[in-house]
């Protein structure tokens, strides 16, 4: 029994060991990350303390900013996952922000063509078709890919472009809504609107749909037969397809969930946040979903983690900027900085070995 | 009457249009050779346009916002170089890393530099200037010889790079490092040093190609004023065959495209201008589709290189 | 042959991370002479060799030409010392011309304008001198290996070397080809060169090396004049003194006969007429004719890239035939995919193995279930089922004796031969009838190869069906019932185990058609 006892907590100083080396690089890369920043902003007059405090606390300080950086949050993680399953296959998806904007498109046409319709069936016709088009969004490049082997860096950014102005077009002219300044269509109808978790600040249900997707996919690429086949892909695409797996259907699938998860985060942000299609809705959330992707090198188990920190990190920059005059850049400048130290520290960690 | 002058400022503007093009597809196109494939250019020339006009509003000297930009976008080609070759990390990674770089740094200069919220100031645009006499044949005089010494750069820039790289012994070796860097190596050429450079040199072209677009089109700076024109040259590299004059004459292509979207614009056909915007990005993937089968890329492309290791990354 | 040594190698050591590749080893050549390099995979020649090369640094150690201590940190020090090497994998550059690869690197005299005449007349020069017959400007990727070993000779030759090392330069000949090159060799050195011919061929190096070093584990066993010795002690040197040479199969001296005589009655493979196009229309393989029975080991032989590839991925539906039919057990497989092959019972050893059949960045376990992972025990309804993954995982693993952390361990950490393992392991770990083998023993030590011969052997017995594609000639002739040989993508003639002869085959090899 005493040998018993000194194995239990020897596995568990290991296990201790083993999570704290997996975590350690972070923390360094972060703490190194706001050192770094801090010194520039400092240099330039500012009160750095103070903007530490802001950036990082003002998502707690009051609900409407928990509610912020939740809502912040609900879109981030879906674009880091839109990224991280073609990451798997080797593919690299950088449409997140076109596949959004015609997920939101999907989402507020059927909403507006449809708004009588009661809550019932058009909540579910809204989510179907945002998705969908963000799925289609996605099989664009995945087909380019798949017929004529065309880069998907290529194909995805370049139908970016594409969606950027079919959106103008939509919010400016076919359901333009002349009261609003900056192009916005009218609302969808309240059937499409998700249920509100609190009504004051609200916070839509999003959030909990966004959480069982990140689940859904976790169970998918750990446990399925072909989550397998979609890793052994990118590990290796000439030996898996050498070992009888369809290598170009699984570069497609990639892509196309890719989409669609996007998608997905576009119809939340119009059926639950705004209930309308504004043009730039997608704000930077593509950008910061690669690089969470980055960040979390891949690992989907670690996306939704890293995604509200940097939801809490976009929160406080706004609030910095609002109230300290310092640029919001600063924040994306301080999580560039971050992903940098993170695959240094890699490297090191190889080196060392 | 009117129409020939219609033609010909169009055609004129094909060329200030393909500018840009041609200098981050030589870019690319110089990396990819020795095996570097450089995808930051969207997030370099950013940075180019808004260091270049900021350092011309600055300075008053549109010459050294250019040769700024070049630094700035030399700095990037080396980052890359020092990462992928010296370090070994994935190219496509750390090309996604320097545009985020790029595209954060170029709006957050200007806030820096002008303050946060403040109307843009205009610097004086790129003047043409007209080549002797040749200048004076008509029709075509105006189109090539009466253009902006930008324009001249580029093409004299695209035939001096097909003479060295086909023509010159360092250009066999350059060539050869894309192709296969171990027989490049087991032969005495120094990959290292050729992949540096081409880098370097490449990013540097794509700073100059950003530094560009303020000072012919608008003469002014506005977040984005890129446009995607960084990713469409890759797709041009390939397009061009990895060859330095297909490169130019596959510019001069898509200028077109990207010049008659603009002239539509104004001139008000029945579309929705924003279908009309969108035509260089689909023409870009029209494009592809017909090249990317038969481009011959460089063996090695994208690939690093590690002496001691059977495996490449 | 002068006293005074040309080349000394004292104490190298080199480690690659926690694989000591060299501990401690010495080498000596003497002026004009033939020195035979001599070891299993992994014992150390080409290690040694590419530090002598500057492609390595070795950890410590000393080099010392003509007497004097040198420091060698790139192949462009090599180079200028007067030291070439002609590597195992010919390191040309495809879309250039042979010209071009020969005076890459050197200094040109139109450096600007790429005039390349006078550079020409002198590889023709060498060409006649040396007895290898190569065109300057044909491009490389039109050339057969043979004829591209030649270009890497050239290579050396053009930059006057004094030393020049040949790492396992007989890989890709036919035995006639074989035998020129030896010619070649011996006029190099009538003309002032030395040589070090790297090699695990112990009759090649008996018939040409002045003096031969056995190198074993990373260690000096021991260096002797050809005359010295007999046969026998270089074989004890290479494997040392753990293997039983009385059951070797490698070194079996016919005792083999009754075991690899016996074939079974039904057929298990079936081709005919069966072609492959490429895109432009060429046909890579045609014509292929023949078929294997139960407990028959059917040998392919001929040199590389002569369609053996293309054959394999053909049975294995990795690229679907153009015309021609291929049967299991009399059903029509022709235009399956390749996992309803796997799981029909067709396995697969690639010839690369790491290009082809494994995955550096994933998991041990991982590796091991590839194209099994749709079946049971591994998956069920579409999940996966860990525990079972895992268990049959370290089974493979003990059994196989694959040198790792476990089965969670990350595929990049194996090294060369334990990636064959793997790969080997996993075509073995499902019972199967038909099991397709290409180069399955390259870069495996001498006692794994015997593991892998003797369950070939098992097998047979067992009534499984063996396609073994092979560049190694001996190893055809030691394991195989029948060998066919194949040229430009046609088979050339099929031999039977009575009428195997070495010198017949590399006719066949070089495009000789034998009427059977």
């Amino acid at each position: 029994m005493f040998v018993q006892t000194r194995e239990k907590v020897n596995n568990r100083s290991i296990l201790f060991r083993k999570i704290l080396g997996k975590v350690l690089p972070y923390l360094v890369a972060v703490l190194a990350a706001f050192a770094a920043v801090g010194l520039v902003i400092g240099l330039m007059g500012f009160n750095v303390l103070k903007a530490y405090e802001t950036i990082l606390f003002t998502s707690f300080r009051t609900p409407n900013g928990i509610v912020q950086t939740l809502l912040k949050f609900v879109p981030l993680m879906l674009q880091a996952l839109a990224f991280t399953i073609p990451l798997s296959t080797g593919k690299f998806n950088i449409g997140g922000e076109g596949q959004m904007i015609v997920g939101g498109i999907g989402a507020a046409a059927v909403g507006i063509l449809f708004a009588d319709l009661p809550g019932y069936i058009l909540l579910p016709l809204v989510f179907l078709a945002g998705i969908l088009a963000g799925a289609i969004w996605g099989l664009i490049p995945a087909w380019l890919l798949y017929k004529f082997n065309i880069n998907e860096i290529l194909s995805t950014v370049l139908l970016n472009f594409v969606s950027f102005q079919l959106i103008d077009f939509i919010a400016s002219e076919v359901w333009k809504d002349p009261v609003a300044g900056h192009p916005t269509t009218v609302p969808i109808g309240e059937g499409g609107w998700l249920p509100l978790l609190v009504d004051n600040p609200p916070l839509h249900s999003g959030i909990i749909l966004a959480l069982l997707v990140a689940v859904g996919i976790y169970i998918y690429t750990n446990r399925t037969t072909s989550g397998y086949e979609m890793v052994v892909t990118g590990a290796n695409p000439r030996a898996s397809k050498v070992f009888g797996i369809d290598v170009r259907k699984m570069f497609m699938l990639s892509l196309v969930i890719a989409g669609a998860l996007a998608g997905l985060a576009g119809v939340i942000e119009v059926s639950g946040y705004q209930h309308r299609l504004i043009k730039d809705f997608q704000s930077n959330f593509l950008v910061l979903g690669l690089i969470i992707g980055l960040i979390a090198k891949g690992n989907n188990l670690a996306v939704p983690f890293v995604a509200f920190f940097i939801a809490i990190l976009e929160v406080g920059a706004s609030a910095m900027q609002r109230t300290m005059s310092i640029p919001v850049e600063m924040a994306y400048i301080v999580e560039a900085l971050i992903l940098l130290f993170v695959l240094l520290s890699d490297r090191v960690k190889i080196r060392r070995r | 009457m009117d129409f020939i002058v219609q033609l010909q400022s169009f055609l004129k503007l094909i060329f200030i249009y393909m500018v840009p093009f041609v200098l981050a597809s030589q870019g690319t196109m110089l990396g990819g050779r020795t095996g570097v494939f450089n995808v930051a250019q969207e997030g370099i020339m950013l940075l180019g346009s808004a260091v270049g006009f900021l350092i011309s509003y600055n300075s008053g000297n549109t010459l050294l916002g250019m040769l700024a930009a070049s630094a700035c976008g030399a700095v990037f080609g080396l980052a890359l170089a020092y990462f992928t070759t010296t370090l070994k990390m994935d190219q496509f990674v750390v090309g996604l890393a320097l545009f985020f770089v790029g595209f954060g740094l170029h709006t957050l200069i200007p806030k820096l530099a002008l303050g946060i919220t403040s109307v843009l100031p205009r610097i004086a645009t790129l003047s043409d200037a007209p080549v002797p006499l040749l200048s004076q044949i008509p029709f075509l005089g105006d189109i090539l010889f009466n253009q902006n010494a930008m324009v001249y750069f580029s093409i004299i820039l695209s035939f001096v790079l097909w003479y060295f790289m086909y023509k010159t012994s360092p250009g066999l070796e350059m060539r050869s490092v894309g192709e296969n860097p171990m027989a490049a190596d087991s032969l005495g050429v120094n990959v290292g040093m050729w992949r540096y450079l081409t880098a370097a040199f490449g990013g540097a072209l794509m700073g100059l190609a950003g530094a560009y677009i303020p000072m012919v089109f608008a003469g002014t700076f506005t977040p984005n004023i890129v446009a995607g024109r960084g990713w469409i040259s890759i797709a041009l590299t390939f397009f061009g065959g990895w060859s330095p004059l297909n490169i130019m004459f596959g510019s001069l292509f898509f200028a077109g495209v990207d010049s008659l979207a603009s002239i539509a614009q104004v001139s008000g056909i029945g579309i929705p201008y924003q279908f009309l915007l969108m035509l260089p990005y689909i023409a870009t993937l029209l494009v592809m589709i017909f090249t990317f089968r038969r481009s011959r890329a460089p063996a090695f492309l994208g690939k690093n290189y590690d002496r001691e290791k059977r495996i490449l990354t | 042959m002068t006293d005074e040594p040309i080349l000394v190698m004292k104490g190298i050591k080199k480690s690659f991370g926690t694989n000591a590749a060299l501990q401690d080893v010495n080498f000596t050549l003497a002026v004009r002479e033939i020195h035979g390099l001599l070891g299993g995979n992994g014992a150390g020649k080409t290690t040694l060799m590419n530090i002598l090369f500057g492609l390595y640094r070795a950890d410590s150690g000393e080099i010392i030409l003509h007497g004097k201590r040198v420091d060698i940190h790139s192949p462009k020090d090599a180079i200028r010392l007067r030291i070439g090497m002609v590597h195992q994998q010919f390191l040309q550059i495809k879309s250039f011309s042979v010209l071009q690869n020969v005076v890459l690197g050197t200094s040109v005299k139109n450096k600007f304008r790429l005039n390349l005449a006078e550079e020409e007349k002198k590889v023709r020069e060498l060409s006649a001198r040396f007895g290898l017959d190569v065109d300057p400007q044909a491009l490389i990727e039109d050339l057969p290996m043979g004829v591209r070993q030649k270009v890497e000779i050239l290579k050396a030759l053009y930059r006057g070397v004094e030393i020049l090392i040949l790492d396992e330069p007989t890989t890709n000949l036919t035995p006639q080809e074989v035998d020129g090159l030896f010619q070649s060799l011996r006029v190099m050195v009538k003309e002032g060169m030395s040589i070090v011919f790297i090699t695990h061929k112990l009759r090649e190096v008996l018939s040409v090396c002045d003096r031969i070093s056995v190198l074993r584990n990373g260690n000096n066993v021991m260096t002797l004049k050809r005359e010295e010795s007999s046969e026998e002690a270089f074989v004890r040197g290479m494997v040392g003194e753990e293997l039983d040479l009385q059951s070797s199969v490698v070194f079996s001296q016919g005792g083999l006969e009754e075991s690899v005589q016996t074939v079974g009655q039904n057929i298990v493979l079936q081709l005919d007429q069966v072609q492959l196009l490429n895109e432009e229309g060429r046909s890579l393989i045609k014509g292929i004719t023949f078929e294997i029975r139960e407990g028959e080991i059917f040998g392919v032989a001929g040199v590389a890239d002569n369609g053996q590839k293309e054959l394999a991925e053909v049975i294995l539906g990795i690229q679907p035939a153009s015309s021609g039919c291929v049967r299991l057990y009399g059903n029509t497989i022709t235009h399956k995919p390749t996992s309803d092959l796997l799981e029909s019972g067709i396995s697969y050893i690639p010839e690369d193995c790491l290009r082809d059949g494994f995955l550096p960045k994933a998991s041990v376990a991982q590796n091991l279930i590839l194209g099994f992972h749709k079946q049971k025990p591994y998956s069920r309804n579409g999940f996966m089922d860990l525990n079972a993954i895992l268990n049959a995982a370290r089974g493979l693993i003990s059994d196989y004796n694959i040198k790792t952390q476990g089965p969670t361990d990350t595929g990049a950490n194996l090294s060369g031969g334990n990636i064959q393992r793997v790969v080997v392991s996993r075509a073995f770990s499902h019972p199967c009838k038909l099991l397709v083998a290409h180069n399955p023993t390259r870069g495996l030590d001498i006692p794994s190869i015997d593991f892998v011969y003797s369950r070939l052997l098992q097998n047979k017995k067992n009534g499984m069906a063996t396609l073994l594609i092979s560049e190694n000639l001996d190893e055809l002739l030691l394991l195989c019932n029948r060998i066919a040989v194949m040229y430009r993508g046609e088979v050339v003639g099929v031999l039977d185990r009575a009428h195997l002869e070495k010198y017949e085959i590399g006719r066949m090899m070089s495009g000789v058609r034998t009427d059977a």
